[in-house]
């Protein structure tokens, strides 16, 4: 009987991680709340900002990798203030940390380096 | 064979029967040919009479698609980006081709996600909140739909108890359902659904060890 009980318990347990795979590979900090705060409320631009700024400060202190499009959301707030220099910089970090985004990335670098697009941009 | 073992072995049948909701595997032949690396989600096409709601959910689909492995577009600046190009209008960036929305974003696929239910309804002493929503992946290179999944979630709060004190208790509980509906925990679950289930979720993508490797599961 304690032998078929053994056998049994490791299918319980794998059947029960067979149902979903879900490890977390990033730290989002408060992406998910505070982009969901910010669609409630265009008002929280500032907040949604300062919780993409964590997430970054978080993974540059920890030493892991930051998720992907959270510089290029940062660096796209930046350039709404009208910070295209800082905006530059984070969307070449998006390019540096993921490849996947060299086509985006570099025609937004395009746009906030243009002196005309700069008003258009808001 | 003894009553413990039997339970158990009842248990895992039933677990099984829980996961394999959707027992169908799906057709991952197109998929494998493009095995896409960055996916771009676009505004969501909305069916419901909530306004919020494609907005809302845009909120919670980011983070389940990344952490499978794959490069997720900035959803927020995207949507900004495409609303500076005149495409807010969601259908019709859904109806546009996703060939252009490669070549503009350098995406090898496109994830378009229609919300086909957003409401609480209320029904005798409970309320109802559903989520329903189709989310399909086309190739940014070929147009060629890549996968394609369906989810519906249901919340039906409930109050302990019974006799007149409970009906009432579940009439308060329903009101306050009815009356501020949380569809987020839903939302997280359908996209929990859609993704991460063995046979019609979405393959491991190049960030996930398995990339490539996961054949025998999709």
């Amino acid at each position: 009987m304690t032998l078929r009980v053994f056998l049994m318990a490791p299918i319980l347990v794998a059947s029960l991680a067979g149902c979903v795979t879900n490890h977390q590979r990033y730290d989002w900090g408060s992406y998910d709340p505070s982009l969901y705060a910010y669609y409630k409320d265009p008002a929280k631009a500032a907040e949604f900002a300062e919780s993409l700024a964590a997430i970054i400060s978080t993974a540059d202190s920890h030493h892991t990798q930051i998720p992907p499009g959270i510089c290029a959301e940062y660096g796209y707030l930046q350039l709404q203030e009208g910070k295209n220099s800082a905006a530059v910089e984070l969307f070449k970090q998006e390019e540096t940390l993921w490849p996947e985004s060299k086509v985006f990335m570099d025609r937004m670098i395009k746009v906030a380096s243009t002196p005309t697009a700069q008003s258009s941009t808001k | 064979m003894n009553p413990l073992s039997k339970m158990l072995i009842v248990g895992a049948l039933l677990m099984l029967a829980g996961c394999a909701e959707a027992p169908k595997r799906y057709d991952y032949a197109h998929f494998r040919i493009e095995a896409p690396r960055s996916i771009l989600i676009v505004p969501v096409t909305n069916k419901s009479v909530d306004v919020n709601a494609p907005d809302y959910f845009l909120a919670t689909i980011a983070t389940p698609l990344a952490e499978r492995g794959y490069y997720v577009f900035p959803v927020n600046m995207v949507k900004s980006v495409l609303s500076d190009d005149g495409l807010s209008d969601a259908n019709l960036v859904h109806a546009g081709d996703p060939l252009r929305l490669g070549e503009l974003f350098g995406a090898d696929a496109v994830m378009y996600i229609s919300i086909e239910r957003w409401d609480a309804r209320y029904a005798v002493l409970s309320t109802a909140v559903t989520v329903e929503l189709t989310y399909t992946i086309k190739s940014a290179h070929t147009g060629q739909e890549l996968w394609s999944n369906h989810q519906r979630v249901v919340y039906q709060p409930q109050a302990n108890g019974g006799g007149i004190g409970g009906l009432l208790a579940n009439a308060i509980v329903a009101a306050i359902a009815k009356a501020a509906p949380n569809y987020m925990p839903l939302a997280h679950q359908a996209n929990n659904g859609a993704i991460n289930i063995k046979g019609t979720g979405l393959p491991a993508g190049p960030y996930d060890g398995l990339f490539g490797k996961d054949t025998s599961d999709y």
